[in-house]
């Protein structure tokens, strides 16, 4: 039996690319395994310019009045003022995918909680769900909408908008699971809180030296 | 455009732009769900035999507003065209992507379907061998009646069916059941809005109102039927039901205030529930009276209007109260949004029971009312 030089080549190419493709994949899911992607806030860095609040708009073209990320401003006794930036939390366990009738909102496997677009009916149930008031309902697109932590920017390499627009480092992003990672030592090193922790959401925005008054 | 750097009065700026997201179609969907009270309430006459004569209405009712109870929170969709999906992409499986499951993907997707199957099947044998003696009455209509009689042509062969038909009612009831709480399992289980996760009896209270909205309902209709000729073998029994709702709701509202009071009395928390406790009180007054004046309509069947109307006033403000003030406290529990209805929202609202009416009026034309 006599194989021509094309079709062994042929043969040959194929063999590669369904090896190559099968060891990307697995390379692709061992690194999926091993993110979690999280956001630390240092809230007394925060002294309230809206450059991330600015940025998230801009960025994500979010319509006017309702917001992907927000900055509250406290009073806490004694007149001192707080600036507490909130967020998505994307939390471990979401409240907000628990509850989707048609699976349009979805937990990614580096932690990102999403909404598939095409998919949302527009019920309002995760946003009622959320704990934390950081859905709403988009006017333009008549969807469910949120912080998707920038999964487009982060696709290519890039930090979310509000993270790289914050001109004090308030905000830290990055790979929770990563021991080398910037984030990972600030929560190793710190103590830090979370919004709401009795919901059992466990939410990944983790805040330091949050006030009492702000963790609403 | 609010400023974002000001929580006002503990409102989170996302719940500004829409205080109210579930609107008062929400509230038209749970009063459409009296068709499932009404159904529960069918299904036990049937099994303990107490209310026979009843059943008829409260079957054809209960079907009629059961067979649209989909369209509220259709009009509630911002993408409507694609409700479809409820039904093609259940959200009952957990999984690492889907964790949990929704609550309203397996009401509306598989409980509704299955519940008005069972409705529909109780239904259609219960009426058989009567429509076999309305077929031998009407000449016009008779091939019609005599295919709805499936086949019972005696009332031997009608009562070797009961059997049958009480373990389908025993189904129905079950099924009924889970749908008279569906609204309050959604609200308390899965939302985190304030009033609505802090209000642990809620499903014991909807519980007791089916019985309520239901005895109602079918007080009100047989009221119009037969007006000045009210039959107190009919009404009484629904009325002693009626009575004991009344009592439950009325008990079980007041207990809800007093564990209120007892958990955060004197907290900043508990001026959040000022928002909804007047109008607690104002049903607890209204299931009180009703079921004071039910205790005369035994002696004097005509008032039995009067406990209908008091009682279907005070379930509609239940539900509101429940409903749409209930979405007025902010998630941090310590703010008050101020509500704004949208245009056209009372028509929204009245449109899918309206259209409950006329399937009723439609299948009262075909089914007898009463069954001898």
């Amino acid at each position: 039996m006599s194989i021509s030089r094309r079709k062994f080549l042929g043969t040959m190419g194929a063999a590669t690319l369904v090896v190559a493709s099968a060891t990307l994949t697995k390379e692709a899911e061992a690194q999926l395994e091993t993110k979690r992607y999280a956001m630390y806030i240092d809230v007394s860095k925060c002294y309230g310019c809206m450059a991330c609040v600015a940025a998230c708009a801009s960025e994500t073209n979010v319509p006017l009045g309702v917001f992907r990320t927000w900055v509250e401003k406290i009073t806490l006794e004694g007149g001192t003022l707080v600036f507490i930036p909130k967020i998505c939390n994307h939390c471990e366990h979401p409240s907000c995918v628990d509850v989707c009738p048609v699976n349009a909102t979805y937990k990614r496997e580096d932690g990102l909680v999403l909404i598939d677009d095409e998919l949302c009916i527009g019920c309002g149930a995760c946003i009622n769900a959320c704990p934390y008031g950081a859905r709403y309902h988009n006017p333009v697109k008549g969807i469910a909408d949120k912080c998707t932590f920038c999964e487009h920017r982060l696709d290519k390499g890039l930090l979310p908008a509000c993270v790289e627009a914050c001109p004090t480092t308030a905000r830290v992003f990055g790979n929770l699971y990563d021991d080398e990672s910037t984030i990972s030592k600030l929560v190793d090193e710190y103590p830090t809180q979370v919004l709401k922790p009795e919901t059992g959401n466990e939410p990944m925005v983790f805040y330091r030296d949050l006030p009492k008054e702000g963790s609403r | 455009m609010m400023d974002p750097s000001i929580l006002i009065n503990y409102v989170y700026p996302n719940e500004l732009a829409e205080p109210v997201l579930w609107l008062p179609v929400m509230f038209a969907y749970a009063f459409l769900i009296s068709g499932a009270d009404l159904l529960m309430l069918a299904s036990i006459g049937f099994i303990t035999g107490k209310i026979k004569r009843a059943i008829p209405l409260l079957t054809l009712l209960g079907m009629s507003f059961f067979s649209v109870i989909l369209l509220g929170p259709l009009a509630d969709l911002r993408q409507p065209q694609r409700a479809g999906l409820i039904l093609t992409n259940l959200h009952i499986f957990p999984s690492d992507k889907y964790p949990g499951v929704s609550t309203i993907s397996l009401y509306g997707g598989v409980l509704w379907i299955t519940t008005f199957i069972v409705g529909l099947l109780f239904m259609l044998l219960y009426f058989s061998y009567p429509m076999y003696i309305k077929a031998s009455r009407n000449g016009t209509l008779r091939p019609l009646y005599n295919l709805l009689s499936f086949g019972i042509r005696s009332e031997d062969t009608y009562q070797k069916l009961s059997p049958l038909l009480k373990v389908i009612a025993g189904v129905l009831f079950i099924f009924a059941t889970l749908w008279g709480l569906y609204p309050s399992i959604l609200l308390t289980s899965q939302t985190w809005l304030f009033i609505w996760r802090n209000w642990p009896i809620l499903p014991v209270i909807y519980f007791a109102d089916t019985f309520v909205t239901s005895t109602a309902a079918a007080i009100l209709v047989y009221f119009l039927w037969k007006f000045d000729k009210m039959d107190k073998e009919y009404v009484n029994p629904l009325l002693k039901i009626h009575f004991t709702g009344c009592l439950a709701v009325a008990g079980l509202l007041i207990l809800q205030v007093s564990i209120w009071g007892w958990w955060l009395g004197g907290s900043d928390f508990y001026s959040s529930f000022n928002i909804v406790i007047p109008l607690v009180i104002a049903v607890i007054f209204l299931m009180i009276i009703s079921a004071i004046i039910s205790t005369f309509s035994l002696r004097w069947s005509q008032l039995s209007i009067l406990v209908s109307i008091v009682a279907l006033i005070g379930v509609l403000i239940n539900k509101w109260n429940i409903m749409i003030n209930g979405q007025l406290v902010s998630r941090t529990g310590l703010g008050v949004l101020e509500l704004t209805l949208p245009h056209g929202w009372f028509l929204n609202m009245i449109s899918p029971i309206s259209l409950a009416v006329v399937i009723f009026i439609l299948i009262t034309w075909l089914f007898p009312l009463e069954v001898e």
